[in-house]
């Protein structure tokens, strides 16, 4: 016993590492990136950056004396940053973004006097904390950071090919490049660039995490200069271009509908008198003490790539009908499968649970997509057009999903049948279509474009997250079938658009 | 004859009163050599209020949470200064409000070695020392991502604890008991968690170790004991669970609780003893308050 126990305490308990990204060796330039088709910008113009200084100039002279000073004196901290952003900004920025929604994805505790307080973007550090990063905002989130990325990139590829200033490792051989060098022009950086955008949308997302995420994107730019793969004045056309273009996405964030989203109670009445009128039985939250539902007028914040209008025309028809003998069997259906659930249908109903205090299910098809880039080994710009077409794939499912639950209104299982208990916590909204559904299938589609040889296993995740719902007692069949044809048609309007945007 | 027959039962009595309380690694006691003795305890645990981080309160969606469970135990002295223990709980858990399945099945193997390290006599009474190592294991598949109603934490433990006791002639004892319970990661069914501050990609979670030490006092004599003791649990490391967050099965799980017992071994039918027990936790870190309230068989079989 003895033995064991100190065999025990010597074994290594450390896990990780997690998600593992080498140095970026991009297997192209991608010098036509400038061209490729913008998501909010009117094209890489829009953004001017003014020409460099010549590489034999005495200011350019002194950048390069600067980052020599810097290399003799590396600190071990140094060399880790450098390590660190040498496996890309884009991935890096995802795994970044996914951390910050699992810290958000807490709905507000309720009130002693009863109630629920609501988030306030004006009071991040209070509680409840702002955001309640929940799927929703989650899958905006997401979009708006790999979006402007994505645009600011393209922007930045334009003005790189357009002054074509190489590294300073490549114009000075006594510069050591600390990370693996290409030909990829330096001005502007495009670590400034990402760094840049990608702070100023995540301060407006995620306030209280302001400190550490300037403190990351600072440590962003410092590793392209300590790196030999920036100057001073590269970083610096690269941070003012990044955060230009977060301006413009701001602007869209701004006045995109999600300020409204939560409604009112007089709004949450109206949509539940509505299901009553039409004879069916209307969604009712199941948390104690009961809780408003989670932001019903999302369905009316701005699509990527649909119209308000579009919205409405693919919505699906309507669930079975709560008073039908089909909904009997479904709700029934729900409570055999719960009631003899397998190890293995439980172990599934908890991979995909992605609940409260995950990344949510749009993080999970992000973690699954971050392998596939990198594996990829695609450029900073390319790894952000895969992003924002997911992104926006997901985002416009969770518009499209939204606006189908709130429409229709629909009772979960255990409202049908309170005898029907769960294996994973209930959402707090109504049940028609299924919102992982609807996410996985549009996430499928468009990384089944963008990589073709995986398309089986994306086709087998969508539909076992799907199944999931069902295993963990909280969707019928329906919604899952529901939510897997919303999310395709969904897609569609994304891979249109990645069809026919000059970068396949 | 009849001194022979007293003295027999005599035997069997302090036999019996012995089996009673040595089911437990933390007392001060062993089984009498070639005495096997099974044993089941039925526990009933239940809390309405407790602690998120060091928050205390009461959550609508969980009511109050009960855990019943049945223990199958078994003693056995393998020689004078060494007993062997196991216990078999089948755990069952209820949430009294909200959507929240229960959950139910047989958890974890517990089988420990009671070795007597020293006995000393000081003049007036008993001072005896005791090392003890245990190792656990969960004998099924029962999920540990389903705090608070996981039935355990689905990971394997080894554990090793050093008893003090002194026990003066008039049938009151004082004992101390350190135990130091090293715990192995645990795999969950999802690739990603957060906690402690932090995202981890992988389905891995590190489980704190996790010390406790407790003092008793009490009364043993003839066919009674009845011990009172004060125990506190310190999990080393682990985070707090957020606001209005599930807990997680390495949260930092501390308390300090107040136990009790009565045990009694029958005259009729003989080689049985009961026992009952009750604790209740005063403060805590990550917990319920609960209030436990348990009762016990056991039988001696002779070899």
């Amino acid at each position: 016993m003895i033995v064991c126990a100190s065999l025990l305490a010597g074994c290594d308990k450390s896990v990780g590492p997690f998600e593992v990204l080498p140095p970026l060796q991009p297997s192209s330039m991608e010098p036509t990136a400038g061209s490729w088709r913008m998501i909010l910008l009117t094209g890489p113009t829009q953004i001017a950056v003014a020409a460099p200084a010549a590489v034999t100039s005495p200011a350019y002279v002194a950048e390069l004396d600067a980052i020599k000073t810097s290399q003799a004196h590396l600190t071990d901290a140094q060399r880790k940053a450098i390590a660190y952003w040498s496996g890309g900004g884009v991935l890096r920025w995802n795994q970044i973004v996914r951390e910050l929604v699992a810290r958000y994805n807490l709905p507000p505790a309720p009130r002693d006097e009863g109630g629920y307080p609501v988030p306030d973007a004006e009071n991040p550090f209070g509680d409840p904390a702002f955001p309640f990063a929940n799927p929703v905002y989650a899958a905006r989130a997401y979009s708006y950071v790999s979006a402007a990325q994505y645009d600011a990139l393209k922007t930045a590829w334009y003005w790189k090919f357009q002054y074509n200033r190489l590294s300073p490792a490549r114009n000075d051989q006594s510069i050591n490049a600390l990370i693996p060098l290409t030909d990829l022009p330096s001005y502007p950086s495009e670590d400034a660039v990402i760094s840049g955008v990608t702070v100023d949308m995540l301060k407006s997302l995620f306030p209280a995490a302001v400190e550490e995420i300037t403190l990351k994107a600072a440590e962003q730019r410092n590793a392209a200069l300590w790196s030999g793969k920036a100057t001073a004045s590269d970083i610096a056309a690269g941070l003012a271009l990044g955060k230009a273009v977060a301006a413009v996405f701001l602007t869209r964030a701004g006045g995109d509908g999600m300020r409204t989203a939560g409604g009112s109670p007089a709004i949450w009445k109206q949509m539940a008198d509505a299901a009553i009128a039409r004879g069916e039985i209307a969604w009712e939250s199941k948390d104690v003490p009961a809780r408003p539902p989670m932001l019903p007028l999302f369905g009316q914040v701005r699509s990527w790539m649909m119209t308000p209008a579009d919205v409405i025309a693919q919505r699906p028809a309507a669930p079975p009908s709560t008073s039908s003998q089909q909904m009997k069997d479904e709700t029934a259906e729900v409570k055999r499968t719960v009631e003899h659930l397998t190890n293995e249908q439980l172990a599934i109903a908890q991979k995909w649970n992605d609940g409260a205090g995950t990344y949510s299910p749009p993080g999970h098809w992000n973690d699954i997509a971050l392998e596939y880039v990198r594996d990829a080994k695609m450029s900073e710009v390319r790894a952000a057009r895969v992003f924002a077409m997911l992104n926006m794939a997901m985002h416009d499912a969770g518009v499209s999903c939204w606006d189908a639950k709130f429409f229709y209104f629909n009772p979960r299982p255990s409202q049908m049948d309170p005898s029907i208990k769960t294996q994973i916590g209930l959402p707090n909204f109504p049940s028609f279509p299924s919102g992982h559904s609807t996410f996985s299938s549009a996430a499928a589609d468009v990384m089944s474009y963008f990589f073709p040889s995986g398309a089986e296993s994306f086709a087998a995740m969508r539909d076992e997250a799907g199944i999931s719902r069902l295993y963990g007692g909280i969707h019928y069949r329906s919604d899952i079938d529901g939510g897997k044809a919303l999310g395709g048609r969904v897609a569609t309007f994304t891979l249109n658009f990645a069809k026919s945007d000059g970068a396949q | 004859m009849l001194l022979n027959r007293t003295a027999r039962a005599l035997v069997f009595v302090a036999v019996s009163a012995s089996i009673a309380a040595a089911q437990s690694p933390a007392d001060g006691l062993l089984m009498p050599k070639k005495v096997f003795s099974p044993g089941v305890v039925y526990s009933q645990d239940s809390w309405s209020e407790y602690w998120e981080g060091t928050l205390k309160r009461s959550n609508g969606n969980i009511g109050r949470l009960t855990t019943k469970s049945v223990t199958f135990a078994a003693g056995y002295g393998l020689t004078d200064n060494l007993s062997l223990l196991a216990t078999l709980p089948y755990v069952h858990t209820h949430a009294s409000q909200g959507v929240l399945s229960d959950m139910s099945g047989i958890q974890d193997l517990t089988i420990s070695a009671k070795y007597r390290l020293l006995r000393f006599e000081p003049g007036r009474g008993v001072l005896s020392a005791f090392l003890v190592g245990s190792v656990a294991l969960p004998m099924t598949k029962y999920t540990a991502d389903f705090y608070p109603l996981s039935i355990g934490t689905g990971g394997g433990r080894t554990a090793a604890r050093l008893t003090v006791n002194y026990q003066p002639s008039d049938g009151w004892f004082l004992s101390g008991s350190s135990a130091y319970t090293f715990c192995s990661n645990v795999r969950l069914n999802r690739n990603s968690y957060y906690t402690d501050g932090q995202l981890y990609m992988t389905n891995e979670v590190r489980m704190p170790n996790v010390v406790e030490n407790s003092v008793s006092a009490g009364y043993r004599r003839g066919r009674w004991q009845l011990p009172l003791a004060l125990v506190q649990q310190r999990t080393q490391g682990g985070g707090d669970i957020r606001r209005q967050d599930m807990p997680f099965v390495s949260n930092r799980m501390d308390f300090t609780r107040i136990e009790g017992g009565l045990m009694y071994a029958l005259n009729v039918p003989e080689n049985l003893s009961l026992r009952i027990g009750a604790g209740h936790v005063l403060n805590g870190r990550n917990v319920g308050q609960s209030t436990t309230l348990s009762t016990g068989l056991f039988y001696a079989l002779h070899f």
